[in-house]
């Protein structure tokens, strides 16, 4: 009977995670594809799945394709991110985005990635970042430091 | 069942030479079951070599039940290891069979050309393994492979040969001056009459 129960609880909890993972994919997806990059979801070159990938030609044909993977974190521990950062590199993305549901988590997973020790021959807050869907659908309207800089410049001028 | 890995063998090969050992400890990233603190030289820092055993612990013992891990928690495991400044991470695994098929999935994972080559940092290893655990690829164990295997399809034909026919048939082993005897008789009637060679 218990047991039943825990495989019922299991279920949904998985179908809960599931729902949540494709809530956060979404708006990555339509940013990506209204970006102009191809995106492919679930990239999987044999080390489990990046839940997305955005390719992209950094402004040279001869140039190499660059991969920008999402992954989707629905809970705070440290196995998942080893395995996020696992299956990013293995699947040969460039760089790892972390997808985290709150602002609470992404601070946690930051400090998780960077408390790694000094010596450690990966330096992985150079090749991880981590946000929420929101942060990343507020901040493409805002304009960086140079571009307001150089707008100040003009009205100084 | 899933049997529990027995690290004295390796708690006591490190201590016997020398190395400051460290058991379950955690540096960040999730827990290490044994670490080695190698000092080659003093002038030099310690390397550091982390062993972490893989635990059927998820979703009972399917995982290890055919002798193989999942490649979810090999990533895992080692990438715990990378992120806690190992310098080396060896998988224990329960048996000699399963530590061999975890070494072959990193060969495998590092195969894809990725930024960190898995293979150089980690390993399958069984805690009471005497023989190399480095896989060798057959080209290096081998190499004259093409030869020995040409030699066993020979002798497997010849067995065939032999065995294949009905036990009267069975050809014995015959003097080597009978045999010489009859394959000259066989030549000699097998020719035409006006080229028989005279007898002497």
């Amino acid at each position: 009977m218990s047991q039943q129960n825990s495989s019922a609880y299991s279920k949904e909890h998985s179908h809960e995670r599931l729902q949540m993972i494709d809530t956060l994919k979404a708006p990555i997806i339509q940013m990506g594809r209204s970006l102009g990059y191809e995106v492919v979801e679930n990239h999987d070159l044999g080390a489990g799945p990046v839940h997305i990938a955005w390719i992209f030609k950094p402004g040279s044909e001869s140039m190499p394709d660059m991969r920008l993977g999402f992954i989707c974190l629905t809970e705070f521990s440290n196995s998942s991110i080893n395995e996020g950062i696992a299956r990013a590199m293995l699947n040969l993305i460039d760089k790892l985005v972390f997808v985290v549901p709150s602002e609470a988590m992404t601070g946690k997973v930051k400090d998780a990635i960077e408390s790694m020790p000094d010596k450690s021959i990966l330096q992985l807050r150079k090749y991880v970042t981590v946000v929420t869907p929101s942060t990343l659908v507020s901040k493409s309207g805002i304009k960086g430091v140079h571009d307001r800089r150089s707008t100040q410049t003009e009205e100084v001028v | 069942m899933a049997q529990a890995v027995n690290l004295d063998a390796l708690i006591d090969m490190g201590e016997g030479k020398g190395f400051k050992l460290e058991r379950d400890v955690d540096y960040g990233a999730g827990p290490i079951d044994i670490v080695w603190n190698v000092n080659v030289h003093p002038a030099l820092p310690n390397i550091k070599c982390g062993f972490v055993v893989l635990k059927a612990e998820e979703g009972g013992n399917q995982d290890t039940e055919d002798n193989q891990l999942s490649l979810r928690k090999i990533e895992e495991a080692a990438f715990r290891g990378i992120r806690s400044g190992l310098d080396k991470v060896y998988l224990v695994a329960e048996n000699d069979d399963m530590a061999k098929s975890v070494s072959g999935k990193i060969e495998w994972l590092a195969s894809h050309g990725s930024l960190i080559r898995l293979d150089a940092i980690s390993l399958g290893l069984a805690p009471e393994q005497t023989e190399q655990a480095v896989v060798t690829p057959s080209q290096k164990r081998v190499p004259q492979g093409e030869k020995i295997r040409k030699q066993t399809m020979r002798e497997r034909e010849a067995k065939l040969e032999k065995y294949n026919r009905p036990k009267g048939e069975r050809r014995r082993r015959e003097h080597p001056l009978k045999k010489g005897i009859r394959e000259s008789r066989v030549d000699r009637h097998s020719r035409p009459r006006n080229q028989k060679p005279k007898r002497t």
